[in-house]
């Protein structure tokens, strides 16, 4: 595959392309779901394959794809990519460009420790089945869900600068969730939240103490039922890990793409309300929050060697003692801004052109236990568990329901709430925070469904995060 | 033509113990996505597909291969029978789709060849002058699709369908204020989009936003929605209409059918027949689609509910996938309905919006894309983005007055696999509409 993929871009080395790329993926994924304790769903995808072509030509970028990797359907991609950027360039205003990058080499191989694919058959579905078993619908529990989907992904890239890199990995998502019912109303509890996924295999589901956690989601859905709902207008909460990589991701991750500031993004997933002046001068949290993106850490989703335009992974600080510093960019994009490009380039197949993505995006920890950031509240609530969100096409308005609440009254929780809802405007909300938990509470929290661009791309990446507290936050919202 | 799927179906028939569901898929697209008035990329893209659901007795396995061919499709078939017998059981799956019943042929265009990129470039710099003369900017995407797939099961159907959906969305943002308003055309019959209409509405809106912009206070308000808000509640609330929903407990609809649950004015139907919208032949399991009653004058009506729903809950099958709603206009102008507000807010797009309770309807969201105050029945000032909080049981429940025409709104699929539908919907004036908080962005 590599002579293939060299080939190709020998074939682009012309003086009529400024730059051209090109990427080859062959991804095996696996879904297993089972529902109400009985096998909906096993299916399976060896093998896909996908080739992308990138040119830029006249200044503009076109793109072909496919999943047919045979000689005359790469011929036909190159001529599509080549017509695209020709036929694009006649609505154009300002030509792409960036510097050129020094070529470098990349190899990168992960390997599970419990490979999902290769396990015997049998275990995997008897884990499965069991954990099912253990959930289904008994009591106030009416629909419960235990299901996994595994992917392996083999990438190849290479550019017209002599880059070229090849990287494998194994990503799991494993689920888990009841709903309860009572007098016309549902409660519902996942384990361990929605960012459940890891670069991981099977032995996700063992280090994520998904048995473990069966009789605590079953008993905390049924308790929801007859729960209150927070009365108060303002509180004080901690968000717990379930909940905060996704508060992260919204309000962070996404307001810092750059792509959107020039309104690449407008016609789908919005804008941001970042503007390029100010960097190094807006005040985005309080001074202990420290934010970076590093695609160097093999222990989250979003490792790279080398990002899908042929740059070097790399961890750079987006938000320093709570000033904004830096953006996620493309190479195009950052020499528009004056920067360095950040990395972040990534499409979730070959056949995808790349967007500017996040990759592991990391709240830095601070100090303490979550025990020891609870018992130093005296009154509010803490968090955990995504149940809704939302946040405007500006990334500034967000509001998030949690599964469940937790109410803390003289730095010890007393009770639950349920629907726990709360909203504000992202600049005020994370100069709220007064406290970050430490290293002991730090972890990675990773999603496979991070939607962007047009044709959709779901890409999997990940959070780093430990609970903080946000204080004086409006938790009413009145319906 | 199909000679992957009738290798697969010949390979299959030699074990008789075994149903299947088999189908080849071939999609295409060209996607046009443009910023500031000029091209971002162009990327066209396509793809085979052959995907299985197999079945012996009620045990089920499902492969999928992309670019198949018969070395690939033998390894996924022996993988295949080899684990089907060790799977557990589904005790709910009873039989596949038995409905053979095929649609009636249609003409077909393949967009995507008859609306070339050149065409795209023309239409779109002829819009950007115009857009430039009001200091505004364009944005957005300008789609063609193209898809086949054959369908075949144990039960003798063998189903045939094509679709080609255009998608073109215009975002016009004003290059001082950011003010931004939108303007679509979607359908699979390009001879329904007239551009000097497209643009006198666009430029139309661009004039709206000249006005003065201003913050509202959280409360609520009498609305305006623009059939693409109705459009879109609808669809979120067709998703209480499904069986499966009601399966898994989580339906609005639960132990309501012929009961009303509306006013008398709202009707919604799932109809693939309409030409100005995109038609369907087939739901996914291959039950011919046909319209369908969903409220009726208020009441509602029938669940959508697929083969192994069917056998599941009891309830009456359809091929139905609320992939082409259509609410029953009204008797007002817009006119009317605008010079009816003291002081409210005309709402052109939604953002973002989940459920808090899919059963009870509950949701939050936002504006985009032009909200605007009226005051004293005229659209007076430009609203900055608000988010709501409600619930679609209530919002439906407060339309007092639907606009005496509809439009025919795309929605781009983009989780998955990537899609165009429309739906056809009018204004709706909707009284004390619940406003929760300000953006304060444009």
């Amino acid at each position: 595959m590599e002579q293939k993929i060299k080939n190709i871009v020998s074939k682009l080395s012309t003086s009529d392309i400024q730059f051209a790329d090109v990427r080859i993926t062959i991804t095996d994924h696996e879904e297993i779901g089972f529902e109400n304790g009985y096998l909906r769903a096993y299916s399976s995808s060896q093998g896909s394959p996908a080739v992308g072509i990138r040119v830029l030509m006249n200044g503009c970028w076109g793109f072909a794809g496919s999943k047919d990797l045979s000689a005359p359907s790469i011929d036909r991609l190159i001529k599509t990519a080549k017509q695209n950027a020709i036929q694009g360039s006649a609505f154009l205003k300002n030509k792409v460009s960036f510097p050129a990058l020094q070529p470098t080499v990349a190899e990168f191989h992960h390997q599970p420790k419990i490979n999902a694919f290769a396990m015997p058959k049998e275990e995997k579905m008897d884990y499965l089945r069991n954990l099912a078993e253990a959930i289904k619908p008994a009591g106030k529990i009416v629909h419960s869900i235990v299901g996994g989907e595994f992917t392996r992904q083999e990438k190849f890239y290479a550019n017209s600068e002599g880059s070229f890199s090849h990287t494998s990995y194994y990503n799991t998502l494993p689920i888990m969730m009841v709903v309860a019912a009572d007098s016309g109303q549902i409660q519902s509890r996942t384990w361990p939240g929605h960012m459940s996924a890891g670069r991981a295999g099977f032995e996700l589901f063992y280090e994520q103490k998904f048995a473990e956690n069966a009789e605590r989601i079953i008993k905390e859905a049924t308790d929801l039922l007859s729960a209150p709902t927070i009365t108060e207008e303002k509180a004080d909460i901690i968000i717990g890990n379930g909940h905060l990589a996704l508060q992260l991701h919204e309000s962070v991750g996404h307001a810092t793409e750059a792509d959107r500031i020039f309104g690449m993004e407008i016609s789908y997933a919005g804008k941001t309300f970042v503007k390029p002046e100010m960097l190094g001068k807006f005040q985005y949290g309080s001074p202990i929050v420290n934010i970076y993106s590093d695609s160097t850490d093999p222990k989250g989703l979003g490792f790279h060697p080398m990002d899908d335009e042929g740059v070097p992974g790399k961890k750079i600080d987006i938000i320093k003692n709570g000033i904004l510093v830096d953006q996620q960019t493309s190479r195009h994009i950052a020499h528009l801004l004056g920067l360095e490009p950040s990395s972040n380039m990534k499409g979730s197949y070959a056949d995808d052109f790349p967007l500017v993505r996040m990759t592991n995006l990391c709240l830095a920890p601070g100090k303490g236990s979550l025990d020891e950031l609870i018992a130093s509240t005296e009154n509010g609530y803490f968090l955990d568990f995504t149940k809704t969100w939302s946040i405007d096409d500006n990334r500034n308005n967000f509001q998030f329901t949690t599964e469940i609440g937790y109410k803390i009254k003289d730095g010890v929780i007393v009770g639950i709430v349920k629907e726990p809802t709360y909203f504000g405007i992202t600049k005020d909300f994370w100069n709220a925070c007064d406290a970050i938990c430490g290293e002991e509470e730090w972890g990675y929290y990773s999603t496979f469904h991070c939607g962007k661009g047009e044709p959709g791309q779901i890409m999997q990446l990940s959070h780093g995060v430990a609970p903080a507290r946000f204080k004086n936050i409006n938790v009413s919202v009145k319906m | 033509m199909h000679e992957t799927l009738l290798y697969l179906k010949a390979a299959l028939d030699k074990h008789p113990e075994l149903k299947y569901s088999i189908s080849e898929s071939y999609w295409q697209t060209d996607f046009y996505r443009f910023f500031q008035s000029q091209t971002n990329y162009n990327i066209s893209k396509d793809n085979i597909n052959l995907s299985a659901d197999l079945y012996k007795g009620k045990k089920s396995y499902k492969f999928s291969i992309d670019d198949p061919d018969i070395p690939r499709i033998d390894k996924a078939l022996l993988d295949a029978l080899s684990i089907i017998d060790s799977l557990p059981e589904d005790p709910d799956f009873v039989d596949l789709e038995t409905d053979t019943t095929l649609a009636e042929k249609r003409d077909i265009v393949n967009n995507i060849t008859a609306i070339p990129l050149e065409q795209k470039t023309r239409i779109l710099t002829s819009l950007a002058a115009s857009a430039a003369k009001h200091d505004f900017e364009l944005f957005g995407t300008f789609i063609c699709n193209y898809s086949s797939s054959r369908l075949i099961n144990s039960n003798r159907l063998d189903k045939f369908s094509i679709v080609s959906p255009i998608y073109l969305e215009i975002k016009a943002v004003h290059k001082q204020s950011q003010i931004t308003v939108m303007e679509t055309f979607g359908g699979d019959d390009f001879s329904y989009f007239e551009l000097e209409d497209f643009r006198n509405r666009l430029v139309q809106k661009m004039l709206f936003c000249q006005n003065e912009v201003v913050n509202v206070e959280a409360g609520q308000y009498d609305v305006i929605l623009a059939p693409r808000c109705v459009a879109e509640f609808v669809q979120y609330l067709s998703y209480g209409m499904s069986a499966r929903a009601l399966d898994q407990h989580s339906s609005y609809f639960d132990g309501k059918i012929d009961q009303q649950v509306f006013p008398e004015s709202i009707t919604i139907t799932d109809d693939p027949t309409d030409a100005e919208m995109i038609r369907r032949d087939y739901g996914s399991s291959g039950h011919i689609y046909r319209p369908l009653k969903l409220i009726d004058k208020g009441y509602f009506r029938s669940f959508i509910c697929d083969n192994y729903y069917h056998h599941k809950t009891g309830l009456p099958k359809n091929g139905n996938t609320a992939s082409c709603l259509k609410i029953e206009t009204g008797n007002k102008s817009l006119e009317e309905l605008i010079g009816s507000v003291k002081r409210g807010l005309y709402v052109s797009s939604l953002h973002y919006m989940n459920f808090i309770n899919a059963k009870e309807t509950s949701l939050t969201g936002l504006t985009r894309d032009g909200t605007f105050l009226i005051e004293d029945g005229k659209i007076s000032k430009v609203v900055m983005n608000l988010r709501f909080t409600e619930k679609i049981d209530r919002i439906l429940k407060s339309i007092v007055a639907l606009e005496n025409r509809s439009y025919t709104i795309p929605f781009s699929e983009n989780y998955e696999s990537f899609d165009v539908e429309t739906v056809k919907a009018p204004h709706a004036l909707v009284k004390d509409f619940n406003i929760t908080s300000s953006t304060n962005t444009i």
